[in-house]
């Protein structure tokens, strides 16, 4: 499950009003989501959740739901 | 009195000549194809025979390319099956580290040692910080090619993307294929490799498409590209100063047509050849003169370079230059696109290349918000004028890079430079129509067709597959026709063997 939180920063980022946001979706299915794009919105998450991603971490991420996790993972529950 | 058959020339086929490899599209490689097919048909059943001929054939095609060199080819498949595994299985971050930059090392190390050695060693002379003959070294055909596919499966190991295969037989397949194994497209890893282990059969439809592919590619390499080469072009980029501006303008415009039909020209020969053998490649070329922007242009060339760059060296390098934002990512594409150049060989201008393509597209990002602002401004934001504007525009700025791209030297761009500033002479126009007609009409044709929908392109490739067997053939042996008619004596090499 995508949060509303990570929802948010990322349609912000994105400057879009809607979008829905699955575990599976990929970047590219979401629009302006592009290679350049991209830098933009980690550093968004990294800032609103206040967490810093290892390089790796990112790239292994094949999709929201992967991030999701990985933003999980680094916050204490 | 009947021919002996002279043995000494038969076997000359078989053997390697630096000067006659199997070209797709020569008649020794259409004998050897039909051979392929046979083969494989025999084995139909035999699932196992057939992936072993198939190892066999590869070699033997690799082999009349590259010679001993083959020795190469199965080395990059040992080491990289072997140092997949070691990625995969390794207990702690840091032995995976290591096995993986051991990996990127080796293979990094050898290519760059067959291709760049001599470069180096010239601008050490350059330099006058020593001087250093330059040393014999063959280039291996095909090595940036194949290195690139061996890295992409290291690379996904190692980013938990794909876990290795258990075969080896099955890991050579993918490195040794011979429709790819000398330019490409440079196939994933992940996405070959499974196919062998589906083994789905080849459709009606599989026949049909392979037939429109290598159909498109034979008239693409044989009856365009060549054909505007050796008449037109390269008489013109070997003397720019022979020429009025007009001509050297009209030969730029030309070579970047030809650039695209040799090369899409072989991937839409090789992407036919995969398909025949049960196995689909991916797809290199989506009419990149209709992009709008140069970053839209890199979604559409070279695709299976591309991603593959995009993928492995410009994510990696933005996230690491994050904290410095749009300078990070500036700095991640300037260092890919000096990539790109430097991939293409060891030459200035093509590493010229691809620092005028870092600059647009740094440019590019920089100035996004306010060349908005500009469009809106004057309300063309998003119409189909704006649209026209930026294609025309964009393939002016390719045109440009393509000039690097086919001179000998910096010299002759600057000539040609020179003589479309300062001798353009347009008068020369009509005479230049009469005495090159038919390359004229390739020229125009080649680009006419490149602009066309997609839509119709589909609903040609539909009609081939839906035709009964006779018609295809006939269709076959028509385009072979139109080839020969075209072809010269002497066939070109395809430009990015040369990679």
């Amino acid at each position: 499950m995508i949060s509303e939180k990570l929802r948010q920063v990322i349609l912000k980022e994105l400057e879009l009003k809607e979008f829905n946001l699955q575990d599976e979706t990929l970047a590219s299915q979401v629009p302006g989501w592009d290679s350049l794009n991209h830098i933009n919105i980690i550093l968004a998450i990294e800032k609103g959740f206040g967490i810093k991603f290892k390089g790796l971490e990112i790239l292994k991420a094949k999709n929201i739901g992967d991030l999701q996790k990985l933003i999980d993972s680094k916050i204490p529950s | 009195m009947p021919q002996a058959i002279d043995f000494g020339k038969l076997l000359s086929l078989f053997s390697y000549d630096k000067y006659d490899p199997l070209l797709f599209g020569s008649s020794l490689f259409l004998f050897f194809f039909l051979f392929v097919l046979l083969v494989q048909r025999l084995f139909s059943n035999q699932k196992a025979l057939r992936i072993y001929s198939l190892l066999f054939f590869s070699l033997f095609f690799y082999y009349k390319a590259a010679g001993i060199y083959l020795l190469l080819l199965v080395f990059s498949s040992a080491f990289n099956f072997y140092f997949g595994k070691l990625i995969y299985e390794s207990k702690t971050a840091l032995l995976k580290k290591i096995f993986f930059i051991t990996a990127l090392l080796v293979n990094l190390g050898l290519l760059g040692y067959f291709k760049y050695t001599n470069f180096f060693l010239q601008i050490l002379t350059d330099l006058k910080l020593g001087t250093i003959e330059p040393l014999h070294i063959f280039l291996p055909i095909g090595i940036s090619f194949f290195t690139f596919k061996a890295l992409s499966y290291v690379i996904e190991i190692y980013l938990e993307m794909f876990e290795p295969v258990k075969s080896f037989r099955d890991f050579s397949l993918f490195i040794f294929f011979f429709p790819n194994v000398l330019m490409g497209p440079i196939d994933r890893a992940s996405v070959f490799l499974p196919q062998i282990e589906e083994d789905n059969p080849i459709t009606k439809e599989d026949v049909g498409r392979a037939l429109f592919l290598i159909s498109c590619g034979l008239i693409k390499k044989y009856a365009i590209a060549d054909y505007i080469a050796l008449n037109f072009d390269e008489r013109v980029f070997g003397f720019p100063l022979r020429f009025t501006g007009v001509e050297n303008l009209l030969a730029i415009y030309g070579r970047a047509l030809q650039g695209y039909c040799d090369f899409s020209g072989y991937t839409d020969m090789a992407l036919g050849v995969g398909l025949l053998l049960g196995y689909k490649l991916m797809d290199n070329f989506n009419r990149p003169f209709k992009a709008t922007s140069v970053g839209d242009y890199w979604r559409r060339w070279h695709l299976s370079l591309s991603t593959w760059l995009l993928d492995y060296l410009f994510k990696p390098l933005q996230i690491s230059f994050r904290s410095m934002r749009k300078w990070g990512t500036a700095l991640a594409i300037f260092f890919t696109f000096f990539a790109v150049g430097l991939w293409h060989g060891p030459n200035w201008t093509f590493i010229f290349f691809g620092i005028l393509h870092s600059v647009y597209l740094i440019f590019g990002m920089f100035t996004q918000s306010l060349r908005k602002k500009f469009t809106d401004s004057i309300k063309i934001t998003g119409t189909k004028f704006h649209k026209f504007l930026q294609v025309v525009f964009t393939f002016h700025l390719l045109a440009f890079t393509a000039i690097l791209f086919g001179s000998p030297s910096l010299q002759y761009t600057l000539d040609m430079l020179h003589q479309i500033f300062t001798f353009f002479h347009p008068e020369v126009f009509p005479q230049f129509v009469q005495a090159y007609t038919t390359v004229f009409v390739l020229i125009v044709f080649g680009y006419v067709v490149h602009f066309l929908p997609k839509s119709i392109e589909v609903k040609a490739q539909n009609l081939v597959i839906k035709m009964p067997v006779v018609f295809q053939a006939v269709l076959f042996a028509v385009v072979i026709w139109i080839v020969v008619q075209f072809k010269s004596a002497a066939m070109m090499p395809f430009i990015y063997f040369q990679f």
